[in-house]
């Protein structure tokens, strides 16, 4: 025993060392180690929740934000269907003006043309009539008498304007 | 004496540590064909490998032990 | 140069310089002790260099935990987040073994492994086991490793008979006194690690009475039933091996590493000793960790019950205990 240098003293001092090392790390590292990882847990899981808590307020925010883009979408959506509504039924109403003022114009140019062709007609019946008065006047002239050679022409006229 | 004090000190470590290297070939093996077939188990398998290791190679320590006893006359 | 050829330069340089630093290097003969060496004494008291590094240890560790905790952030830098990184990995590998015990335990075992690792690599600081004062040889060996100058195998390293000893020309100490490192690993003597085996014992056994009562922890070595009353006797034998174990696997390990070095070193000076540090930093790791590992393993085997207790090994009681909480 003494050549491998075993002695109770020595064996005791070494026990009683590594006693109080233990007692002293114990107070110095590990308790203090175990209070800061217990910490740190804790904080991380505090941490942990309230960005589960951000996350769903940013959620929700989320939602009505959407929630508000989406019926804005829709009144805007409305907004132009209602323009889009009224362009039309004034794009009705505009081509029936124009449609009536179309008619309306040719109605008054076939009046007017009416007009002018009786008008014409009339001119030409009166100069017909004069000319074939006037013949007639030139080529009786010389046969008739001028009496009774009005009755003649006016009866000739009427039959004319029968004709037409 | 002198010559009977270096052989035994030789044979001592030399018997012990024939059994012990067999052993731990044999816990190496074994270890590393249960990582190899499940690979998430490596941790714990490390763990318990090296205690294995420690126990067997303990047999080669106590020749050793007895082989430096011899060497420095410890024990005659 | 391609890379082929610059690893095989590279080889050749190592390889020059190991054998010029064995021929033109000398140290004196390395220093190789089983009992710890006595460097002063405190009224009658004698403190071996074990004890005194125990000392260093434990004023390393005190003031690393107080550097790292005297101003907590919850956000760590700096050397808490390396303490914090350590422990925390720690205890989720202990946790697994013994999930309802972590707590209890925690303190003890974090404690063996923090000092055995410092201790372990506290070892390994150049200069650590090579300076220390110069003190009378106290010749209770009869053979000791020495440098061999006469004869065929001058010049190498032998056991020579304490009778014989010769005086190291390159050694610094005077003739007829031997130098005392400072330093030497409290796991390299016995004291320490039997004195850490014991504890470790006294703890698990402690909690195997606590959690299976008095009878209920001796039933699983001493009782009357068939073949399982010689296997209860087998159990309490290993369960006394157990600390013995302990300590002299750590002891083991760790002094079988500074013989190595120191031997590899007065042997070829350089380059031979470098990847057995890199090996001794892991070594020195990986028994602090088994130490508190198995701590942990055997106080989950003490306190698992009676059921899960006669099959498979040591190995795989600690794997079925671990399961079965």
């Amino acid at each position: 025993m003494e050549a491998l240098g075993i002695n109770l003293n020595l064996f005791l001092a070494q026990l009683i060392n590594f006693g109080v090392i233990v007692g002293l790390l114990w107070v110095l590292l590990y308790k203090p180690v175990q209070k800061i990882l217990n910490e740190r847990t804790a904080r991380i899981e505090a941490s942990l929740r309230e960005a589960d808590q951000v996350r769903q307020q940013l959620a929700s925010a989320k939602r009505d934000y959407d929630a508000e883009i989406a019926k804005a979408r829709k009144e805007a959506a409305e907004i132009v269907a209602q323009a889009q509504e009224r362009a039309r039924a004034q794009e009705a109403e505009i081509i029936k003006q124009a449609r009536s003022e179309a008619d309306r114009i040719r109605e008054e140019a076939r009046a007017q043309a009416e007009q002018e062709r009786s008008q014409m007609l009339r001119e030409a019946k009166d100069e017909i009539a004069e000319l074939v008065t006037l013949t007639a006047t030139r080529v009786l002239n010389a046969e008739l008498k001028a009496t009774g050679h009005d009755k003649l022409i006016e009866e000739s006229l009427a039959a004319l304007g029968r004709q037409n | 004496m002198e010559g009977l004090n270096l052989i035994a000190t030789a044979l001592a470590i030399g018997l012990a540590a024939i059994g012990p290297g067999i052993g731990i070939g044999i816990i190496v093996a074994g270890a590393l064909q249960a990582m190899g077939r499940n690979p998430e188990m490596e941790n714990t398998l490390i763990t318990y490998m090296f205690i294995g290791i420690a126990f067997t190679e303990a047999l080669a320590i106590f020749g050793l032990v007895i082989s430096f006893m011899i060497a420095f006359g410890v024990i005659q | 140069m391609s890379g082929r050829m610059r690893f095989l330069v590279i080889a050749i340089v190592l390889l020059a310089v190991a054998v010029a630093s064995r021929f033109f290097l000398f140290s004196g003969d390395p220093h190789v002790e089983v009992a710890a060496e006595k460097l002063f004494s405190i009224g009658g008291f004698k403190v071996t260099n074990a004890l005194f590094t125990a000392l260093v240890v434990d004023i390393i560790l005190v003031v690393l935990a107080w550097l790292a905790t005297r101003n907590m952030q919850l956000v760590p830098r700096g050397l808490q987040n390396v303490l914090e990184i350590i422990l925390e990995a720690l205890y989720n590998l202990l946790k697994n073994i013994s999930p309802k015990f972590i707590d209890r335990a925690w303190p003890l075992v974090a404690t063996i492994f923090l000092f055995v690792l410092t201790a372990n690599w506290l070892g390994l600081v150049p200069g650590a086991t090579s300076l220390g004062p110069c003190m009378a040889k106290e010749h209770k060996e009869t053979a000791r490793l020495a440098l061999v100058e006469e004869g065929p195998k001058a010049g190498s390293i032998a056991l020579i008979p304490a009778a014989a000893e010769k005086h190291n020309p390159y050694t610094t100490c005077p003739e007829g006194t031997s130098l005392i490192p400072w330093l030497r690993p409290p796991s390299t003597d016995l004291n320490f690690t039997f004195a850490l085996g014991l504890l470790s014992f006294v703890f698990f056994t402690y909690w195997g009475f606590r959690n299976l009562g008095f009878g209920g922890y001796l039933s699983k070595f001493f009782n009357l039933n068939g073949i399982m009353s010689f296997v209860g006797i087998i159990e309490f034998i290993s369960e006394l091996i157990k600390p013995v174990a302990l300590a002299l696997r750590l002891f083991g390990n760790i002094f079988a590493g500074e013989v190595l070095i120191a031997v590899l070193t007065f042997l070829v000076p350089l380059v031979l000793p470098m990847p057995i540090y890199g090996f001794e930093l892991f070594v020195g790791f990986i028994q602090a960790l088994v130490f508190a590992l198995l701590t942990m393993a055997f106080l989950s085997i003490a306190t698992s019950g009676h059921g899960d207790e006669h099959h498979g090994g040591e190995g795989a009681h600690g794997a079925d205990a671990s399961k079965a909480h």
